[in-house]
């Protein structure tokens, strides 16, 4: 598939402007900060906390405001402009995430700045998160072309913020109810394993199968999004 | 003249409900199209089929010589514009930025904006938001979008339909002018006058099929009745029917000085419109 940086580029700065003027939705991109902040102030210093703020983040910014963006482009019929224009999927996917990639990394940053957490290994656990915002780029996607409305996506969009910010709470029931051990496969949780791995001393090597997880949640729910983008696109 | 459009047998059913039964024309290369029904005969849903947004139940409906499901590949994107009842534009933008992001999409340059702005009299407005702006004032912004890229093939479900006279006329004089260019137009329109006026043919749809398809000229003439209605000096309207009756009392008329005008009866496209289908426009 062909993608063309002039048109990703285009959709990056239209959604930059619009967004920046839509203070219903951008307001969003405080709370995690503002959390953050206050648990540094606190002196809260565990993984588990950090991870919650940066799953947050991914909950709220990742794919929120992803979902959010792409409801709206389909109430107001201007997705279907898109579609109808020369840009490929690969362009107007890309474009219409790049502005959520772009704020998740800068809201994550200065979350777990003010948080205060340091990680033992800063390649790892970044590229883990980078890894992980994809997926919720995707899922937030997937949401947004499912909703008819920006009002019905943010309704649909709150169980995925509480489930994925729960991690650690997860796997506290999962303790308790065997049946639940699926869902220590969730994204969330494995970031906040590979988390706790690397503060634990281990390397690249020793991380490599929730690496591998990860990826696969991000694979699949790429394929998926496509696949339901093509059949929005006739109806 | 080469065909632009090729629809045969076309057919649109919704879950619960047939929008199209089965509908046959051809657009020739180069000329305006008038695409003409009541409301919720399927005008809309044809210009979808045409433009790859709606997959047919059946029958073949070809743009360009190639089959509408080809309609995906970016290079029959660039050839053809659409203006949709619901073609949307970012409310929070100018209606600089949103042209902007289609020269972007279109790779058109950006010098292209200042030109349609114009064509569409909103040069002055350029930097206000579209959100601020009139219905008509939309409309036409959506317009200048359909146009920015210059296409072959230019669809426009009812252009003028949230336009004031004045303003429709220039739309009009625009479209005659790229029309002029080559640019083919396929036209939807609630307004016969703007039918007459503007379409080289025109297409009545109705109960799910193509009715009447003809010249706006021939099809006024094959359903004129000859008569002509005189106009006497004593305020009396007289209908004279073809023929040497009506020649001779109408010789009689202006023999003795008593005509003020004469009028040809010929019927609008309105006129026909409802003689053939026994429903109203609009
Ligand atoms: N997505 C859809 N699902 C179900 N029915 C539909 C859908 N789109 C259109 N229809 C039905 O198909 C018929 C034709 O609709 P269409 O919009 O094509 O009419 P139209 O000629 O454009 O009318 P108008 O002049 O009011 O714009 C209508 O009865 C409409 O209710
Ligand atoms: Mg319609």
């Amino acid at each position: 598939m062909m993608i063309s940086w002039k048109r990703v580029n285009a959709i990056l700065q239209k959604d930059f402007k619009d967004f920046s003027r839509n203070l219903a939705v951008s307001s969003v991109i405080f709370v995690p900060i503002i959390l953050g902040a206050f648990y540094g102030r606190m002196g809260v210093d565990s993984i588990d906390t950090h991870f919650m703020l940066v799953n947050m983040t991914f909950g709220m910014v990742a794919a929120f405001v992803q979902c959010c963006l792409i409801a709206e482009e389909k109430e107001k019929n201007t997705l279907r402009g898109l579609m109808l224009s020369p840009a490929s999927t690969a362009d107007i996917l890309g474009g219409k995430s790049l502005l959520t990639f772009i704020m998740t990394m800068v809201v994550v940053f200065f979350t777990v700045y003010l948080a205060e957490y340091k990680p033992a290994n800063v390649a790892i656990i970044a590229a883990a998160i980078v890894l992980s915002s994809f997926f919720y780029i995707a899922l937030g996607t997937l949401l947004g072309l499912y909703s008819k409305s920006v009002l019905e996506a943010s309704v649909i969009v709150m169980p995925v913020i509480i489930v994925f910010s729960l991690g650690s709470f997860i796997t506290l029931v999962v303790e308790k109810y065997p049946i639940l051990q699926v869902a220590t496969y969730l994204p969330n949780i494995q970031l906040v394993e590979l988390a706790t791995k690397v503060e634990a001393g281990a390397g690249f090597g020793g991380v490599l199968v929730e690496f591998a997880i990860i990826l696969g949640w991000v694979i699949a729910s790429l394929i998926l999004t496509v696949v339901i983008y093509r059949k929005r696109m006739v109806d | 003249m080469e065909n632009i459009i090729e629809v045969s047998s076309l057919a649109k059913v919704f879950a619960n409900q047939t929008a199209i039964e089965s509908v046959d024309f051809q657009v020739k290369q180069g000329e305006i199209f008038g695409f003409l029904g009541p409301s919720g005969s399927g005008k809309t849903t044809t210009i979808k089929i045409l433009t790859g947004q709606l997959t047919p139940t059946s029958g073949t409906a070809n743009v360009f010589g190639e089959s509408v499901s080809q309609l995906k590949k970016s290079e029959y994107r660039r050839r053809f514009g659409v203006l949709t009842d619901n073609s949307g534009l970012y409310g929070r933008l100018s209606i600089y930025d949103n042209l902007k992001l289609y020269c972007d999409l279109y790779d058109v340059p950006h010098s292209k904006i200042d030109e349609v702005l114009d064509a569409v009299n909103l040069k002055e407005e350029k930097s206000k938001k579209v959100s601020s702006l009139s219905k008509g004032m939309t409309q036409r912004v959506t317009l200048a979008r359909a146009l920015i890229h210059e296409p072959e093939l230019l669809f426009l479900d009812e252009p003028t339909s949230a336009l004031d006279p004045t303003n429709s006329l220039h739309i009009h004089e625009g479209l005659r002018a790229l029309n002029a260019k080559g640019t083919t137009i396929f036209l939807t329109t609630h307004d016969m006058h703007e039918a007459e006026t503007l379409c080289d043919r025109v297409a009545f749809l109705n109960k799910g099929k193509i009715q009447l398809l003809d010249t706006p000229d021939k099809l006024k003439k094959r359903y004129s009745d000859s008569t002509i209605t005189v106009e006497l000096t004593n305020g009396e309207k007289v209908i004279l029917p073809a023929g040497s009756e009506g020649a001779n009392q109408l010789f009689e008329y202006m023999n003795t000085d008593q005509v003020v005008t004469i009028h040809s009866n010929e019927p609008t496209l309105g006129d026909i419109f409802v003689q053939v289908t026994g429903r109203k426009l609009a």
